[in-house]
């Protein structure tokens, strides 16, 4: 296999403005790739190779003729099959709109566009994003590469999303989060992903799960990569309201490798004392590498954080259901049993439930920015747990058993509540050769100092540059 | 379960009423599986009393 399918999207980038390499032979080396690899793994549910193709050779024409070319000119990319993409199929990972062709893209497939990324195709993922695993009924689960032998969960919902960019079929993806939907499949695949501040980057155009916990954001194999995407991404966009009009900063210039003088916040209670054992201890060994960079950590409560699982159901549930009402009246039948029954509990939450939830959401959010104003960043695990075999539905932490999913999304749906950016950072493997995922929380709009500490991290272990048994 | 003063426990007849009231048309069995999941979202909840008076919902209209 090419070892251009192993080259990150920041190398790409510069080789192909260099003319060491052509969009073309980027293109089919990963065309090539998911044609060997994908019948198992199961990421997309949509090829464009032709699309991708054309596109690469304009790209190449681009290059031949000196024209001013984008930050990521010639680079692929793919999309969680949420986002809308003119003439291409959208299923939402659904057999409601397994035929869909939406007439206009996302704003962000169009800006990734712009910046000349090319679109290998639509990626697999939990039904209508309402799923922490990554299962699909419909287009077959996707397939965690980190176990050759046995069929283990990606974490969802950007299931798709996260097996492709870790088997090197893609170099970075789009995914979105809602309860973690970027983060869980980021740690369970051993990729760095980072869900924006709510309102940095553009919702339309992306079908929706919750209107106000939705985030667009990108899932890579390191934080450069995701720097890179996400300053083609962010900004204000008169599609979506709830954008922001903050400008965007230069966040690959962010990246200095300096942590010198940082203030890391641990957050223990919740958090790390209900993580598994490598988990904990994973999150533990990277705060204390942070420290020996110059960085300094305390400890940190957040007591409001145990209202996260109730108001994120009174805000979720709810949300959901209004959007799929009409089809839960119509065509019932036509969803997988999980999400259905899933979105129904939406039609029984009242409006004052509602209002409830998002005034816990306030209380929430107030206590997140006062940690912020004394600390630079939050740092947590993940995920409770590793990657589970698909099917399986409880877990042992410590002496307890758990539910799978409740474990899955404890430490990320908080941030989906506050609206935080938070990235999930590679940490370290179990001693089954698992990837676990630390969590970093920033101050609104400050995706930077996420981003510059992920980096910084990355520059001192090698986590995120070991290969999948599958894609090996 | 813990539930608000005047609250009462649901029951797959009061969910199919409930169900009803909006349109949809569940079985006995779907009942019967969803109920828990109600029951649990609706008495996490109930738990949750203390929210000082002065806190306003996250979502708010706004003429930007």
């Amino acid at each position: 296999m090419s070892d251009l399918c192993w080259t990150s999207m920041t190398d790409l980038a510069q080789m192909v403005a260099a003319r060491k390499v052509s969009p073309v032979e980027i293109v089919q080396a990963h065309l090539s790739r998911i044609a060997a690899l994908d019948g198992q793994i199961k990421s997309y549910i949509t090829v464009t190779g032709e699309a991708a193709l054309a596109s690469a050779k304009t790209a190449e024409a681009a290059v031949q003729s000196g024209a001013e070319l984008g930050p990521l000119h010639g680079v692929p990319m793919g999309l969680k099959d949420l986002y809308c993409t003119k003439g291409v199929k959208t299923t939402g990972g659904s057999k409601i709109l397994a035929d869909w062709m939406p007439d206009e893209d996302a704003t962000v497939v169009t800006r990734l566009a712009a910046a000349g990324a090319i679109s290998l195709g639509k990626l697999n993922m939990h039904e209508f994003a309402y799923g922490p695993e990554g299962l699909n009924p419909h287009y077959g689960t996707p397939w965690n590469p980190w176990d050759a032998k046995v069929h283990r969960i990606c974490g969802g919902s950007s299931s798709g999303s996260g097996a492709s960019v870790a088997a090197g079929i893609c170099p970075g993806a789009l995914g979105s989060d809602t309860g973690g939907s970027i983060r869980l499949p980021s740690a369970l695949c051993g990729l760095t992903g980072i869900k924006p501040t709510y309102g940095r980057v553009s919702r339309a155009g992306v079908l929706p799960l919750a209107w106000s916990m939705d985030h667009v954001g990108p899932m890579c194999r390191s934080a450069a990569d995701c720097a890179l995407m996400l300053g083609a991404m962010a900004g204000y966009d008169p599609r979506d309201p709830t954008t922001s009009v903050l400008p965007v900063p230069d966040y690959a210039a962010a990246l200095t490798g300096q942590v010198k003088g940082l203030r890391i916040g641990l957050l223990r209670a919740f958090f790390l004392d209900s993580a598994g054992s490598p988990q904990r201890a994973a999150v533990e060994a990277a705060a204390k590498a942070l420290e020996g960079q110059g960085a300094t950590v305390e400890a940190v409560d957040l007591a409001m954080v145990r209202v996260a699982p109730a108001a994120s159901h009174a805000v979720l549930a709810p949300e959901a259901y209004a959007y799929h009402e009409e089809w839960l009246k119509t065509r019932a039948a036509e969803y997988g049993a999980d999400v259905r029954e899933r979105l129904r509990v939406g039609a029984f939450v009242t409006g004052a439930e509602y209002l409830k939830g998002q005034r816990l959401r306030s209380l929430l959010k107030t206590e997140v920015d006062a940690a912020l104003a004394k600390l630079d960043v939050l740092m947590a695990p993940s995920t409770a747990i590793d990657a589970v075999p698909v099917g399986q539905t409880e877990v042992r932490i410590g002496s307890e058993t758990v539910p799978v999913r409740a474990s899955l999304i404890r430490f990320t749906r908080p941030f989906n509540l506050t609206g935080h950016p938070a990235a999930s950072v590679p940490c370290g493997f179990t001693a089954d050769g698992l990837p676990m995922g630390m969590q970093l929380i920033g101050r609104p709009f400050d995706e930077a100092t996420v981003l510059r500490v992920a980096d910084a991290y990355q520059r001192i272990t090698d986590w995120h540059t070991r290969r999948p048994p599958l894609a090996a | 379960m813990r539930y608000s003063p005047g609250m009462e426990k649901l029951t797959v007849d009061s969910l199919r009423m409930l169900a009803k009231a909006q349109g949809l048309e569940l079985t006995d069995a779907e009942l019967a599986s969803l109920l828990p999941l109600v029951e649990a979202g609706r008495s996490g909840l109930a738990a949750l009393r203390d929210i000082p008076p002065h806190v306003e919902p996250s979502s708010q209209f706004r003429q930007l």
